[in-house]
């Protein structure tokens, strides 16, 4: 089964602080905590970004084991990145492996894009974990709102994508029971070359968007007889309101940010210009 | 070729907080040339398990063998069991894929690697057996009617030429006119010699076509016996959300009335004849 497994990133219901947050502050730390993250430019930084994930881990009474197995997708590309650093950075070699050079500051400077995208990665599940799909499109929507006087359709992206996720589950269900039937008529999903694998996907595919258009229609449909036409006017069922914590969070993530700035004006990049 | 299982049980999720068993404990045997009746209520378990019979869901325990083999042993090939056994899923029409009907229909010959006349030959033969005209095999399938490409979708299955077939409430959606003859091609295919096993909600159907019942209730093999007796039970039925064939009830309800009539019949022709007989026992003038 297609649908078996748990999808990275999915929302992981429990109540906690990190929960209870109002999803508009909870998207905009994030998107400052990416920032700041690459702001950040040696391990003191690290530090404090670290510690700032640390705590809001904790406070989501999130297990580790599920941020942990989040990074799993991430390995390859991070053993790349600290290979393709260690032995392509100029500098003094630490060891060598016929042509491969290693070098000490490509083994820092490996190291520390690698600690950057893992915190980036925890940090910004836990957006997806703790906030409920129908929670982070409200908060989008509403972060979004001002751009709607340059034309940006905030409205409409909210419900394209309350629509895709809640339609996620659908086709994953659906695609396996096509799958199933089509392995009844003797298809075979599992053998062959790439070329052979990827031209058995047809018999899945088709019937696949055959049917996820029309659902699209009936939804479409279904929509217009309870009278939805858009955004403008209209009214929640669940009003977002900003709290006294909502205020805290945020003020934490200020005095995060103004931290990292210091250690990037105090103590320099990592490794320092001009010592390689 | 015998079917039997053995102590099925299957798990969906196994291992994580949504972890739902759909089937546990499951035995039963089908002989060579019966036609069964699979009922229940939604969410019984029916689908899961008759997945299992040619292998598409693997047992989280118990056993399916199929001419003496567990189908998950070692060396087992699947596709030739599902060579074997045919499966028509619930609204089959939506698996339909190719360019023309032709095409679709020979997709599981082709699969299972029959030369082109061998092919041709099987398409044709499946359509002869459900009913379908040979000029739509050149057509698309998206421009057939409903009832059509159920039919082109039965052919599918036909044409791997099963010894026995599943079909999953194959009338789900269906017109009167389009149920009838799906249900009459059914008939014709069981008296040809193939072992049928019908999934339905409609007990009529099931009555009427059906020597031997199952009944499935949140995911055990409650009943397994003659249709007779096991539509006869009407209480029995009802606490697992059924309804008998109508013709039954109506039995019953002239029996209360204190007519000697069967409660244990399944079609209208039956009901009929029961009712003449007990008229003229009863010397009403007139009848029949």
């Amino acid at each position: 089964m297609i649908s078996g497994g748990i999808l990275v990133g999915q929302y992981y219901p429990v109540r906690s602080f990190v929960h209870s947050l109002d999803p508009r502050a909870k998207i905009l730390i994030s998107i400052i905590f990416m920032a700041i993250l690459f702001v950040g430019n040696n391990f003191y930084a690290f530090a404090v970004t670290g510690t700032f994930a640390v705590l809001a881990v904790t406070l989501s009474r999130i297990p580790w084991k599920v941020l942990i197995r989040g990074l799993r997708p991430i390995v390859f590309i991070m053993s790349f990145t600290i290979l393709l650093h260690l032995f392509l950075t100029p500098g003094h070699a630490i060891f060598q492996i016929g042509p491969l050079k290693a070098t000490l500051p490509g083994l820092i400077q490996g190291l520390f894009i690698a600690l950057r995208l893992i915190i980036l990665i925890i940090f910004t599940s836990l957006l997806t974990l703790t906030t409920s799909p129908i929670e982070l499109t409200d908060g989008l929507e509403d972060i979004l709102k001002p751009f709607s006087r340059i034309g940006v359709p905030a409205h409409e992206i909210a419900m394209m994508m309350t629509i895709a996720l809640r339609f996620i589950p659908t086709l994953l269900e659906e695609a396996d029971r096509i799958m199933k039937a089509q392995m009844a008529r003797g298809a075979d999903f599992e053998s062959g070359n790439m070329f052979q694998r990827a031209k058995s996907l047809v018999p899945l595919l088709v019937p696949l968007f055959v049917s996820a258009f029309r659902r699209a229609d009936e939804l479409a449909m279904a929509m217009e007889a309870r009278c939805y036409r858009g955004g403008e006017g209209r009214t929640r069922m669940r009003q977002l309101s900003l709290s006294a914590k909502d205020y805290y969070a945020l003020g934490l993530t200020i005095v995060m940010s103004a931290l990292v700035v210091y250690t990037r004006v105090r103590f320099g990049p990592v490794i320092p210009r001009g010592t390689v | 070729m015998p079917i039997e299982v053995r102590n099925l049980t299957h798990t969906y999720m196994k291992g994580t907080t949504s972890e739902v068993t759909a089937i546990s404990g499951i035995d039963f045997r089908v002989d060579d040339g019966e036609f069964i009746g699979l009922i229940g209520a939604t969410g019984s378990g029916k689908s899961t398990l008759i997945q299992h019979l040619n292998g598409l869901l693997r047992p989280t325990a118990g056993n399916v063998i199929v001419d003496g083999v567990d189908i998950w042993s070692k060396g087992v090939s699947l596709k030739q069991i599902r060579r074997k056994i045919g499966l028509v899923f619930q609204y089959p029409e939506q698996q339909v894929f190719e360019e023309t009907v032709y095409d679709d229909i020979a997709f599981g010959p082709r699969n299972l690697g029959f030369s082109q006349t061998e092919t041709e030959e099987r398409v044709k033969k499946a359509c002869t057996l459900v009913g379908l005209d040979r000029d739509l095999l050149s057509r698309s399938p998206f421009e057939l009617s409903g009832g059509q490409v159920r039919r082109v979708a039965i052919a599918g299955i036909l044409a791997i030429q099963p010894k026995v077939l599943i079909l999953d409430e194959p009338t789900a959606g269906l017109d009167p006119k389009g149920r009838a003859e799906i249900l009459d091609n059914i008939k014709q295919l069981h008296e040809s010699g193939m072992t049928v096993i019908l999934v339905s909600h409609n007990m009529d159907d099931v009555a009427r076509l059906c020597e031997r019942v199952m009944v499935l209730d949140r995911g055990k093999l409650v009943a397994d016996g003659p249709a007779r007796e096991v539509f006869s039970q009407r209480e029995f039925l009802e606490s697992m959300k059924l309804k008998p064939p109508e013709v039954t009830v109506l039995m019953e309800k002239l029996r209360k009335r204190g007519w000697a009539v069967r409660n244990d019949v399944l079609t209208v022709e039956e009901a009929h004849a029961e009712i003449v007989k007990e008229l003229r026992r009863k010397g009403v003038a007139g009848a029949v």
